[in-house]
């Protein structure tokens, strides 16, 4: 246990180099911008008739650090806004915390993914376990078929058909936005039925494209398995077959399990175009908007955010990984 | 005897094996792993197998259970255990009762013979409830019992995992896995092989001791004729798989027939006494070319082959009490 512990801090530390890395680059790359933002930004304030002090001050306010500054002083200025939480004021909602904004959008990602990946983990992974020990027959081609072609339709080609099939050919399900903007946001019941509604489409977009992945993942790391020798040997001592199902069962789905906790990390990103396609307000929309607008506080901050995420999954996976497997425990 | 005289013990198991076909499909072509052996296992004995490397032992004692691993496949023939009926057409549940209750089995790769996740206590604790064991506690001081008199610290072992013991802890642990059900019958498959010495000694003298506490039957594949002689009653010759010689451990020994059984004991330093005296048998082993000839499959590398073994394959036949030989030369005399 000491050890787990021991290892969990190394992990952390490096966790933090890594994200003070990423906001050096973000910073350094912000000011190397073809037509350097920062001074852009400041030239137009001047030019809207602010005094040099006062345009100074709105983009340090925006961007967490001062212009005509030397470089390094703007640079420790920065780093320690970060370490405040302080990401500075978005450009394109004027004067708005970045923060604040990103706060608002990561509810809306986080529950779409880890509903969809939730939902195609544990169906990819049954359906996994099926196609490898009945590899031989038709229901297990059919599957391993279907994983196939799941995997390979592009997310966004899936959201799209799922989108067309459901809400034009069959208008089933509404089409865009989180929820009906006629009602009321808060505890109650039709806007919550309204929430549900809007989120089908998404959640089933994001779950069936990564569907196919676990299951192909799943079902080679079971036929992996079914070759050990301590399969057989489980065998020709007369070992129940659920018992021998528990055993395959447990040794195949362990590689998944780091797996799992990346696509956690991965979220933000993982979700870009459905969130796109169904206008929905999560973070990929919101990286988007940044671009769109070179709004750039507001996507290093969205960066700064992603790499977070990342890095604590990762973590967070290594950490699961020593609980479940003894052999990395010691 | 006394008044109350207990049953009499019933005979103890043997295996009566007929037609025996396994083959092997590789990229090369069908291999003959077994091919067409008729064999009687006596019960109560220990029957030492030998022959060398790719002569088709660990696979015969593998069909003997029906568990021939894929691409392996049992083709043709029948094996009859005692108390438990022909392995071959007994319905699934019942060949996995037999498998661990009435014949353990220590197989070649007993290193590799535990789930790495579990701990060996709770792999116990799973055999036991795949075999209906109602006492689980005693089991458990079953397996303890065993493991001490093989040398190790019981309560360490039965808590750790895989990982934790080495290549020859683990070897030993799988065969008290074999051993811990009772099983009238018993296949070790080269049990010794990662074994000092010592462990050796230690495994082969529980092996010897609790044969003759329960009149167990012993099937013993191994390379070591040092072992064979002073542990088997019976010893079975194979080459290409196929039977080459069977008979006493004494007569085989001391006396063998086929030129093959020759060669195998000359090459082996410890049975003759000095190394220098010992004589590599000449040639490789049967290919995919010599099978489908009809020749004795020992005809290249016999030094004593004759114009009639070139077409064709010498039957197994009985040459004195015991005793059965494949060889024309040996017929002859
Ligand atoms: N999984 C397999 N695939 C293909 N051929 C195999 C396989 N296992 C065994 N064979 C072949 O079957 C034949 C018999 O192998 P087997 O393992 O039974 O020999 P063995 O007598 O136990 O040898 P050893 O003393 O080395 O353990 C060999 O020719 C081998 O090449
Ligand atoms: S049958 Fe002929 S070739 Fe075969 S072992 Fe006997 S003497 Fe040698
Ligand atoms: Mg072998």
């Amino acid at each position: 246990m000491k050890n787990i512990l021991i290892r969990l801090a190394k992990r952390i530390v490096a966790g933090i180099v890594m994200v003070l890395v990423v906001a050096s680059f973000t910073f350094f790359l912000v000011r190397m911008m073809p037509g350097n933002p920062v001074s852009a930004k400041y030239n137009e304030l001047i030019m809207r008739g602010m005094t040099p002090v006062q345009a100074m001050d709105a983009v340090r306010v925006m961007y967490g650090f001062i212009p005509h500054q030397p470089l390094w002083q703007q640079y420790l200025h920065y780093i320690g806004q970060i370490l405040h939480l302080n990401l500075g004021r978005s450009i394109s909602y004027e004067g708005v915390p970045v923060l604040h904004i990103i706060l608002n959008a990561a509810p809306w990602t986080i529950i779409l993914v880890t509903t969809g990946l939730i939902a195609s983990f544990i169906v990819g992974v049954l359906a996994g376990v099926i196609a490898a020990v009945k590899r031989s027959s038709p229901v297990g081609s059919a599957i391993t078929l279907s994983g196939s072609i799941m995997h390979g339709i592009p997310q966004f080609v899936m959201g799209l058909f799922l989108a067309y099939v459901f809400t034009t050919i069959w208008a089933l399900l509404p089409f865009g936005a989180p929820y009906n903007a006629a009602l009321t946001p808060g505890f109650n019941g039709p806007f919550i039925m309204s929430l549900i509604r809007h989120a089908i489409l998404p959640v089933a977009t994001y779950a069936l494209s990564s569907y196919g992945g676990w299951l192909l993942t799943m079902k080679s790391s079971v036929i992996s398995v079914l070759g050990d020798d301590f399969i057989l040997a489980s065998e020709v001592r007369g070992i129940k077959a659920s018992t021998r199902l528990r055993y395959i069962a447990h040794n195949a789905i362990l590689p998944l399990f780091t797996i799992f906790a990346l696509s956690i990390g991965f979220m933000f990103g993982g979700s870009l175009f459905i969130e796109d396609i169904f206008d929905y307000p999560g973070l990929g929309n919101l990286l988007l908007h940044a671009i769109d607008s070179r709004d750039y506080p507001l996507m290093s901050g969205a960066f700064l955010l992603i790499t977070v995420a990342v890095i604590v999954a990762n973590i967070v996976a290594d950490f699961l990984y020593s609980v479940v497997d003894p052999r990395i425990r010691r | 005897m006394s008044a109350n005289s207990l049953p009499t013990a019933p005979p103890a198991a043997g295996i009566t094996i007929r037609g025996l076909e396994v083959v092997y499909t590789t990229g090369q072509g069908q291999i003959p792993a077994v091919n067409g052996i008729n064999l009687d296992i006596v019960g109560g004995q220990i029957t030492g197998i030998i022959g060398e490397s790719g002569s088709g032992k660990s696979t015969l004692a593998m069909a003997m259970m029906n568990a021939v691993p894929h691409p392996g496949k049992i083709v043709k023939g029948s094996v009859i255990i005692d108390g438990v009926g022909n392995m071959m057409t007994l319905d699934k549940e019942s060949q996995r009762r037999a498998r661990g209750r009435h014949v353990g089995f220590v197989f070649q790769a007993a290193q590799n013979s535990l789930n790495p996740l579990t701990r060996i206590g709770h792999q116990v604790l799973d055999l036991g409830r795949s075999h209906n064991v109602k006492d689980l506690r005693a089991l458990l001081r079953r397996a303890k019992e065993l493991l001490e008199r093989m040398g190790m610290d019981a309560d360490r072992v039965l808590t750790s995992y895989q990982h934790e013991l080495s290549g020859g802890m683990r070897q030993r642990v799988g065969i008290m896995f074999a051993l811990v059900l009772d099983a009238q019958i018993v296949i070790l498959d080269e049990p010794t092989t990662a074994l000092d010495m010592l462990s050796q000694a230690s495994v082969l003298e529980i092996v010897r001791s609790i044969q003759e506490e329960r009149g167990l039957t012993i099937i013993l594949i191994t390379h070591d004729m040092g072992v064979v002689a002073d542990l088997a009653d019976r010893v079975i010759v194979m080459y290409g798989g196929e039977l080459a010689e069977e008979g006493k451990t004494e007569d085989v020994l001391a006396h063998p027939q086929h030129p093959y059984t020759r060669g195998l004991i000359r090459a082996i330093p410890r049975i003759s006494g000095n190394l220098d005296q010992a004589v590599a048998l000449a040639g490789s082993p049967p290919d995919l070319q010599t099978f489908v000839q009809n020749a004795c499959l020992f005809y290249d590398r016999c030094p004593e082959r004759m114009a009639q073994c070139q077409n064709h394959r010498p039957p197994y036949e009985i040459a004195g009490p015991g005793r059965k030989v494949a060889c024309f030369k040996v017929m002859a005399k």
